[in-house]
């Protein structure tokens, strides 16, 4: 049963004057650092023409302050962001996502790691939204992919209270805090998408949110799944990492052009998988001591006693590392740490009117 | 209970979370490159302080 916010987003009166309405927002920290679209009665309304559910239902209370996201608030960062109103069913269902607990948004949002939120978006909701599978998916230009990250990270931290240098004690942060969202790209693909290997239907149209700790470029010309998994694999070993630490969930965005080498030699995606994490194994002894302490501490009770030769796995399991396909031709995919203590969470996209 | 680094977040989130007055314990940051008899210093001159907190004595 839904629940009703009692306390409504405040309305307030400003001269009808972009740059003094981006003065108060300036003021006030209400945006991320770039100029927003003014949240006017009027345009909430027509964001909120495109959510079946009621205006002032909670859809999540959001980690760190636990501000209740209702979908009017939803909304409100959604105009201010830039996004298209029929954007905002994928943005409620992407702040029911965060706020599953397996994310741990409490840890994300306020912790010393640069961690961002990464949206992935699959099914037919994302082709009809034109959320960018293919050239630059990560980059600029796509208005779907910037709006609707950047909405996900102002609902984080006005609704959530995560603001820089209070809350969110990001020592970095990371260029993709300011907006992290694409689609797999599911007409380029050798295996199941990303969203029908996560039990839903390929007809269900879903959002999926990743605490993604950067992204790391490969450029390999391998021709040979056995050394494209292997220069992968190597990338993926790194001492300090939250994810050897604790048993993480690495992501990929493998480019079509090196999924298509799998493919051509049998690998289906459980094989690509189990690979990975086998060859990225990690001698303990590589580790800082201080990290030794801190793995000792995470995985014992997974991994038993941890002596300087154990080979620590990325993760608790094979299964545990993700990969979708996106991305233009060329010879590249992304490595994209992730914070190591979160799980991505999957949600419907429902509701969304054609 | 944190290190100084952190005592904005921990006050900030007692804010949100309707305990404002909520006590809490505050370390020295940095607290991550400490040497262990550094650390076992700080825990000594703090552990009075900790209980009191924990037993909700006056501190």
């Amino acid at each position: 049963m839904s629940e009703y916010a009692v306390d409504h987003a405040a309305a307030f009166e400003v001269a009808d004057d972009l740059d003094a309405i981006n003065r108060l927002y300036r003021e006030k920290h209400w945006s991320d650092g770039l100029p927003i679209v003014p949240p006017t009665a009027a345009r909430i309304d027509r964001m909120l023409s495109h959510s079946l559910r009621a205006r002032h239902d909670i859809v999540a209370n959001v980690a760190p302050g636990f501000g209740a996201a209702t979908v009017e608030r939803i909304a409100i960062n959604a105009v201010m962001a830039g996004c298209d109103p029929e954007y905002l069913p994928v943005l409620i269902a992407a702040t029911e996502a965060v706020a599953d607990p397996e994310f741990n948004l409490q840890g994300i949002q306020a912790t010393t790691n640069p961690v961002a939120v990464w949206l992935v978006l699959n099914g037919p909701v994302s082709r009809k939204l034109q959320v960018n599978a293919t050239f630059n998916c990560i980059g600029q230009g796509s208005w779907a992919n910037a709006t609707l990250g950047r909405a996900m990270r102002l609902i984080l931290q006005n609704i959530g209270g995560a603001q820089p240098g209070e809350m969110d004690r990001a020592t970095h942060g990371q260029p993709g805090k300011f907006t992290f969202c694409c689609a797999e790209n599911e007409e380029s693909h050798p295996w199941q998408p990303l969203h029908v290997e996560r039990g839903y239907a390929a007809t269900d149209s879903t959002v999926t949110v990743v605490g993604a700790e950067g992204t790391m470029n490969m450029n390999t010309h391998a021709k040979y799944a056995d050394e494209l998994a292997r220069v992968i694999a190597e990338t993926m070993v790194h001492p300090p990492s939250n994810e050897y630490v604790h048993g993480g969930e690495p992501w990929f965005i493998l480019g079509s052009e090196h999924a298509e080498i799998f493919r051509r030699e049998g690998w289906d995606k459980a094989r690509v998988k189990r690979e990975l994490w086998e060859r990225s194994k990690m001698a303990v002894k590589h580790l800082s001591a201080k990290e030794i302490d801190r793995a000792r501490a995470s995985r014992t009770s997974e991994l038993g006693e941890l002596s300087e030769d154990t080979l620590l796995p990325i993760s608790p399991a094979a299964e545990d590392v993700q990969l979708i396909v996106a991305g233009g031709p060329g010879t590249h995919s992304v490595y994209v740490p992730c914070f190591g203590n979160s799980r991505a969470v999957t949600r419907r996209i429902e509701g969304y009117r054609d | 209970m944190c290190s100084t680094a952190f005592q904005t977040l921990g006050r900030a989130q007692a804010r949100a979370l309707g305990n404002s007055a909520l006590p809490i314990a505050v370390i020295p940051h940095p607290f991550g490159g400490r040497s262990r008899e550094d650390v076992r210093k700080l825990a000594e001159q703090c552990i009075d302080d900790v209980v009191k907190l924990l037993t909700g004595e006056k501190t």
